[in-house]
């Protein structure tokens, strides 16, 4: 009798729902994405489990992406700053956003982002769904507002067409503008450079300078820009020249803490090849310069890095070290990542 | 004729007061008026820039003159409290209808009124500078006229790059030759700083301020008005004596790279106390009306 009964239910609430048929059946079509976790890369950031990308978010957020009505003229989109060429990243020394206004500090790429615990420069967001607001609202970068920009594309049907595949119904809402986009940026994994290829031996190999570089870098740099991501995702200040804008302070004008005043957190040196200039706010040209610096002395502040501190303020690098270490970091250029062959 | 008019009309009149009395000698509710003074010690502080003659000028315990040429802060989560204990709270939970931002420019912006609050006997006011953690977020679709208030280019009290709202900003300038003085202060917090559990970085900038009233505020059948003073001689002469310094260092406190550090907390501190031995800060009650 419970079994009938069961069953007859079951019959009510599929005829009940047989309306939607349709967008049930397209609605299970957006299947989670099974993403490949390169070989000896750290953990997942937990946001990800709730925010697994998704067939279609992915598509929605890659749209969004480079959507320039996020900005408040139509002129700036994330793609215009994140250019996958530049490993999402671009040229400019400090950001140049809405009205040629300049930003705060360098762009950085998008890369590997799931593995990350600390977002921006300074670690002030530690959820990617957190984070695509601050461009938005930010005087230099967009300068709009995610209602302004809600209005903007809530008269575009493929937009309302693509939000109620992915979530189910067309309203799009701030949530799920953050969700998309992050969801894709999870996707965006760097893992196939020739480091990678000559570490999975798949029949590639180091030349003998880039074999040298491999040395030094193991020797001088490691201990820093460590793990597969090439960061220990900490926070240090490696005494490099200052941002005197007022509104910079480092990981310090999150923390409040003193010895994170003008502290940065260790960028990766995955397809660093593609991303000059260098520094927070692209205080080097050229990584020739940058080794430069670091092999004739930094600024010695009370909050040096030990590192720094116990070595005489400096990386000692000689000529053939520096040329080594410049071939063994565009080994770490992943050209499929770049939108290359 | 005319005194027939005069008979007339008495009696309409009169049945108009009669039908009003009742609500007026027994509501259950009425409004409460706020009042904010900002201060020098005890003299209302006049804005102006560098070359203002006519603006306030004080100097500090350290011996720095200084000014104001722009003056702002956000209060809300306000609680009254009744001689019984009993807290009233009102709309602390929405920006849009609980929270303020005092700007001494904006004379209308120094008097807030408090609507529908329950008819007794009040004895303390509770308020917040600045927002609580956990409605400090930006949230547009939530808090949408709190949003706009505090976006406003003639405001600027949100902090774009922490996604939270400025609980103070203050611009002026110091010393004999007029530096520049720019004090912001805001939460970077993210999860409970009181929970080990939850905490994982950053400053929170919130300050709960509790005053005893002078006189007890009775909401009745008349709004009382209480008048809060904000004495901003407290920024830098306060618990902590500030020396201001500008320059791009770890200890520069003039400029916004107050941010970092433990310079902004102390400015903070000075203006809404610490949370524990003072709770009062740069604040205290001028007078109550009823």
């Amino acid at each position: 009798m419970k079994k009938i009964i069961c069953f007859l239910s079951c019959i009510v609430f599929c005829l009940s729902c047989s309306d939607t048929d349709d967008y049930e059946a397209i609605f299970l079509e957006n299947e989670t994405i099974a993403l490949e976790i390169p070989v000896g890369f750290p953990a997942l950031n937990n946001a990800f489990y709730t925010n697994r990308p998704t067939k279609l978010g992915v598509e929605l957020g890659k749209k969004l992406f480079s959507d320039k009505r996020f900005s408040a003229n139509n002129t700036i989109a994330c793609s215009s700053c994140h250019i996958q060429a530049n490993a999402f990243a671009d040229n400019n020394a400090k950001a140049i956003g809405i009205f040629a206004r300049i930003g705060l500090r360098n762009t950085p790429p998008i890369q590997n982002m799931a593995f990350l615990n600390f977002y921006n420069w300074d670690g002030s967001k530690l959820q990617l769904e957190k984070q695509s607001i601050v461009p938005i609202i930010t005087h230099e970068e967009m300068n709009s507002s995610i209602i302004e920009v809600i209005d903007k594309i809530n008269v575009d049907k493929a937009y309302r067409d693509l939000f109620k595949k992915t979530f189910g119904d067309e309203n799009i809402t701030p949530e799920r503008i953050y969700k998309s986009i992050a969801q894709f940026e999870y996707t965006l994994i760097s893992a196939n450079s020739k480091y990678d290829r000559v570490k999975r031996k798949e029949n590639e190999s180091f030349s003998v300078s880039e074999a040298r570089g491999y040395q030094v870098f193991q020797e001088k740099c490691n201990s820093c820009h460590s793990t597969e991501l090439f960061t220990d995702q900490s926070f240090r200040n490696i005494g490099f020249p200052l941002n005197t804008d007022s509104n910079e302070g480092g990981r310090g004008r999150v923390t409040g803490i003193e010895k994170d005043y003008m502290s940065f957190r260790v960028p990766t040196l995955r397809n660093i090849e593609v991303t000059a200039p260098y520094g927070s706010f692209g205080q080097f040209a050229t990584l020739r310069q940058l080794l430069d610096y670091l092999d004739n002395g930094v600024i010695l502040t009370d909050n040096l890095d030990p590192i720094f501190k116990e070595n005489g303020n400096r990386i000692p690098l000689n000529e053939q070290e520096k040329i080594d270490l410049i071939s063994f970091m565009k080994t770490l250029t992943d050209t499929h990542f770049l939108g290359g062959d | 004729m005319k005194n027939f008019k005069k008979y007339l009309l008495m009696p309409a009149i009169l049945l108009a007061v009669v039908s009003c009395s009742n609500d007026d000698e027994n509501p259950v509710a009425n409004s409460v008026a706020l009042k904010f003074n900002n201060t020098f010690d005890n003299t209302t502080i006049i804005l102006g820039d560098a070359a203002s003659t006519t603006a306030s000028v004080k100097t500090s315990g350290a011996g720095q003159v200084h000014r104001f040429s722009e003056l702002k802060y956000v209060i809300s989560n306000i609680r009254l409290v009744k001689t019984d204990g009993t807290e009233v709270p009102y709309n602390v939970n929405n920006l849009d209808k609980g929270a303020v931002i005092v700007d001494q420019s904006k004379e209308a912006s120094l008097n807030y009124v408090m609507s529908n609050i329950p008819v007794g006997e009040y004895a303390k006011i509770k308020f917040g500078l600045g927002v609580k953690q956990v409605l400090n977020a930006l949230d547009q679709v939530k808090f949408p006229s709190f949003y706009a208030a505090a976006g406003a280019n003639d405001t600027e009290m949100m902090w774009e790059w922490g996604t939270g709202y400025r609980f103070t900003k203050l611009e002026g300038f110091y010393g004999a030759d007029n530096k520049q003085m720019s004090i912001h202060t805001g939460s970077t917090v993210e999860g409970n700083k009181g929970d080990a559990t939850s905490y994982v970085q950053g400053v929170d900038a919130y300050r709960d301020i509790t005053l005893e009233l002078t006189a007890k505020a009775i909401v009745g059948k008349n709004p009382p008005k209480i008048t809060i003073k904000a004495d901003f001689n407290k920024l830098l002469s306060g618990t902590t004596a500030i020396t201001l310094s500008t320059g791009t260092s770890g200890s520069s406190n003039a400029t916004p790279n107050i941010h970092t550090a433990l310079q902004m907390v102390k400015f903070v501190d000075n203006l809404g106390g610490n949370g524990t031995t003072d709770v009062k800060g740069m604040f205290s009650i001028l007078a109550v009306e009823n």
